[in-house]
């Protein structure tokens, strides 16, 4: 079987109509084929669209109640902590020996509930982020843009969501470190005059920075968004070089 | 060029969801359970299954979050693959094939309870509805058998009588004026 078989099967498999035989043979071949793959996502595509023939029908309200109760569960379950306390008895079949090694496991016990602890919060903080960042994308007026990293900073991405009373918020990855006594800082740009400046902020030590940030009333006309290296308190206007952003305005 | 707005904040709510942002999986929930919900309907014809698949879906959706690939495809198209996946797993694992019977003839009635919300309006089901009206009925019969009732190419041909190369040929056609026919309209079908 050569290449352009397999193509003409790909439709028919987008709708999972092929027999066993022939969609185990075709999906042997997209393992290694790269045109075909990207072929098949555009059918699945077309295939999608065949979901708008079906009448939107309304699910019992219990249906959501049992997926936020299963996601709650889900939730809880990995938040909680086991702890198990230790028996006298072992203390006393052990004597200073076992109270000696009981020790060094509380102490290791106590180190890592701390660093829990301090996970934990930060993964509150972060979900708190991100229900910000959803409030504020889907808010009546939102705005989003995506910048992009530039040479030193190939592979970066960062996206400003903003709505018309100008409250934005950022949310960057894949940052390269910044050096002592530097820090990343927002700029907004409208048409050929000078950038405004914004906020700084620097990334962690996994290169994701968040920040909340007040835009210009000014900037709120069609910005281009960029990300500078600063002196870690800001400057008034850019001393280069642009890490990442924003693509041409629309 | 930007993405929809619609289409950025779907992303970013699989983003959300995938950080295990409860509120996210809710939001994405009310934009499509609709729509879901109906297409599991045609495809299972029984509430209480339909039900029970929208919860796996969504479910999936909450651990399966960060596998979805904003490079290969738009969020409604991940979500309505993953749901009529499902639906055709179960389906055949009920094994209702006297469903065969009245294919096509299936017609599911529910009411929309606020149409306005519904991230899915008429809009949308006109452009499919007249696309697949332009199809001759030979091949959107046996792309309709394949995407509803989840029969397979040797299958339909046995429902309808034709030879199995017929059935292939007439699918892969209609496929391709479907796609012809659906052209440019991908930011409002949401692909």
């Amino acid at each position: 079987m050569v290449h352009e078989d397999y193509k003409e099967m790909i439709p028919a498999r987008a709708l999972s109509a092929l027999d066993a035989a022939e969609a185990q043979t075709l999906n042997e071949h997209l393992e290694n084929c790269a045109e075909c793959r990207k072929e098949l996502d555009d059918w699945q595509a077309t295939a999608a669209a065949l979901a708008f023939d079906a009448n939107p029908a309304e699910p019992s309200p219990k249906v959501r109640e049992r997926i936020l109760d299963e996601v709650r569960k889900d939730l809880s379950e990995t938040n909680v902590v086991p702890f198990r306390s230790t028996s006298r008895n072992l203390w006393s079949s052990f004597g200073s020996l076992g109270a000696m090694a009981a020790a060094v496991l509380f102490t290791a016990l106590i180190v890592g509930l701390v660093v829990i602890w301090r996970q934990n919060n930060a993964i509150r903080d972060e979900l708190q982020q991100s229900r910000e960042f959803v409030q504020l994308v889907t808010s009546p007026g939102a705005r989003v843009r995506e910048l992009k990293g530039v040479d030193l900073a190939a592979g970066a991405t960062a996206t400003v969501a903003y709505d018309t009373n100008g409250h934005a918020m950022l949310v960057a990855d894949k940052l390269p470190r910044v050096p002592q006594g530097k820090a990343y800082q927002l700029w907004f740009i409208v048409g050929n005059k000078p950038p405004m400046p914004g906020k700084t902020f620097a990334p962690d030590s996994s290169g994701k920075g968040r920040m909340k940030e007040q835009m210009p009333r000014e900037a709120l006309d069609s910005p281009t968004f960029a990300i500078t290296l600063e002196p870690a308190g800001g400057s008034t206007t850019p001393t280069m070089p642009i890490y990442l952003s924003s693509s041409a305005v629309n | 060029m930007h993405p929809e707005p619609a289409q950025e904040s779907d992303i970013l709510l699989l983003k959300a969801i995938a950080a295990r942002d409860e509120a996210a999986l809710a939001q994405l929930y009310d934009r499509y359970r609709t729509i879901l919900f109906g297409l599991l309907m045609r495809i299972l014809n029984n509430r209480e299954e339909a039900e029970d698949v929208l919860q796996e879906v969504f479910l999936q959706v909450w651990r399966k979050a960060a596998d979805f690939d904003e490079s290969r495809g738009r969020p409604f198209t991940w979500l309505v693959t993953l749901a009529r996946s499902r639906g055709i797993d179960r389906l055949r694992t009920i094994a209702s094939r006297e469903r065969v019977a009245e294919a096509g003839a299936r017609e599911v009635s529910e009411e929309i309870s606020d149409a306005a919300t519904d991230a899915f309006k008429s809009e949308q089901r006109g452009l499919v509805s007249d696309a697949l009206a332009k199809l001759p009925d030979e091949q959107k019969r046996p792309i309709m058998l394949a995407y509803f009732d989840g029969l397979t190419q040797s299958e339909i041909a046995t429902h309808l009588g034709s030879p199995l190369g017929t059935v292939k040929t007439r699918m892969r056609t209609g496929m391709i004026r479907l796609r012809e026919l659906l052209a440019g309209q991908g930011e409002s079908l949401g692909f």
